[in-house]
């Protein structure tokens, strides 16, 4: 594993809980799998006392659109897993399926003769599923029309 | 001459012997006896503490019990990783048995992975097997396997039946005839001085020339502080299985033989213990 980028969420996410709002840290990590030769995230999130969230809290603040298809689709399984540089628990999206997903993206971007950044494109795939939510100025400025 | 299985039936039967102590400030209602038991070093710790746990809780009441998580020497236990990892790494220095101490509470959510059911281990020892076979036959022997051979390999190891396990694992072990080993080498290299947990890279089993690539060209291009002799010659053991193996050995019969179930090559570099 390499660290490829560490993105820390620029703004912390408020939710919302039964009793009052809670301000919730989330933290990203972008990885390299050399086994895979695929990038792979891993996250975590705690409360601001520094109370972990689990990942049923995760997945509860979770878009709605991405729940009616749980654990299915391009996000294919989410384990708690040891970071592999930190050595501390985090919640990793499963790799196996990148490549099988990335590849349409891959071969349009090469038919419309369009440069892709895959890491920004991989990124906006799955981030919304766990709450990661790429400002578009991302894509502005990494990709351009050839 | 001791034949090549006879080493992979030793590996499987390696035991550690082991005390587990109930931590002092656990609130018991009598007295808890320590519990002594023989782990397999190729298993997984919340795998095969059953009795463990069932023993202690017999003395406690149902409100004062999480939870279950282990510690060495203030060190909690990775159930994550193989039992004979975690002996080799921490405690081989140290006289026998292996005392650990059990808690119920204060479950260190920082340092470790919970284990909330056997189907967490289980997910866990598919996941590392997909990877390693990711490196050794870019998954192609792993994916082509239906799931009651997943299953197999899984049962094979909780119910340490050691011929339904290489019934499969054999198939996992070989490679195309043109080649002279696998792809890649599925290794880990722990050190406990170091921050990183382990280092695992690319290395492949047969150098260019055709070659076998050693344990010791493993060492020497992924960690050479490992065996470059520092403070005036003060070298390092390199542990697997709590042995040392020579570092001439070719690397893949290493991983054909001395791999965990999960097909890694977990390798412990300890500093020389002083007689």
């Amino acid at each position: 594993f390499q660290e490829a980028l560490d993105l820390p969420s620029d703004d912390l996410e408020v939710i919302e809980t039964q009793a009052a709002s809670e301000v919730v840290k989330y933290e990203y990590h972008v990885l390299y799998s050399c086994s895979y030769q695929v990038p792979v995230l891993y996250f975590r999130a705690s409360f601001l006392d520094g109370r972990p969230l689990t990942l049923q809290d995760i997945w509860n603040g979770v878009h709605e659109s991405y729940k009616t298809r749980p654990l299915q689709g391009p996000w294919d399984t989410i384990t708690q897993q040891e970071h592999p540089i930190l050595g501390q628990p985090f919640f990793v999206l499963h790799p196996c399926k990148t490549t099988e997903f990335m590849a349409p993206v891959l071969k349009n971007s090469q038919k419309i003769n369009r440069t892709v950044n895959y890491i920004t494109s991989w990124l906006s795939i799955v981030g919304p599923a766990v709450g990661l939510n790429l400002p578009l100025s991302y894509a502005k400025a990494t990709s351009r029309d050839e | 001459m001791t034949d090549d299985k006879d080493v992979l039936r030793d590996v499987w039967f390696g035991r550690i012997p082991t005390c587990f102590t109930l931590y002092q400030d656990e609130i018991t209602e009598r007295e808890a006896e320590p519990y002594y038991l023989l782990l397999p070093r190729v298993s997984y710790l919340t795998l095969v503490t059953d009795k463990v746990k069932k023993h202690f809780q017999k003395v406690m009441r149902q409100e004062d019990i999480s939870e279950i998580w282990f510690e060495y020497e203030g060190t909690p236990l990775k159930w994550h990783y193989p039992i004979g990892l975690l002996f080799d790494l921490l405690a081989s220095s140290s006289a026998l048995p292996w005392n650990i101490i059990v808690h119920f509470k204060s479950f260190p959510e920082k340092d470790l992975l919970h284990c909330p059911s056997k189907d967490a281990i289980e997910a866990h020892f598919m996941s590392c097997m997909k990877e390693a076979d990711a490196l050794k036959h870019k998954s192609q022997v792993i994916n082509e396997m239906q799931k009651k051979d997943h299953k197999q390999l899984w049962m094979g190891l909780q119910n340490d039946r050691f011929d339904q396990f290489w019934a499969i694992n054999r198939k996992l072990m070989e490679y195309p005839a043109e080649e002279n080993g696998f792809r890649y080498i599925p290794f880990r290299i722990y050190q406990t001085t170091t921050e990183r947990p382990f280092i695992q890279k690319l290395f492949r089993p047969v150098a260019a020339d055709g070659q076998l690539h050693t344990l010791g060209d493993l060492l020497r291009e992924v960690c050479p502080s490992a065996i470059a002799p520092e403070d005036g010659g003060k070298k390092n053991q390199v542990m697997i299985h709590g042995i040392e193996p020579m570092l001439e050995t070719p690397l893949q019969w290493l991983s054909e033989h001395l791999s965990y179930p999960d097909n890694f090559l977990h390798i412990s570099i300890i500093p020389q213990p002083i007689d």
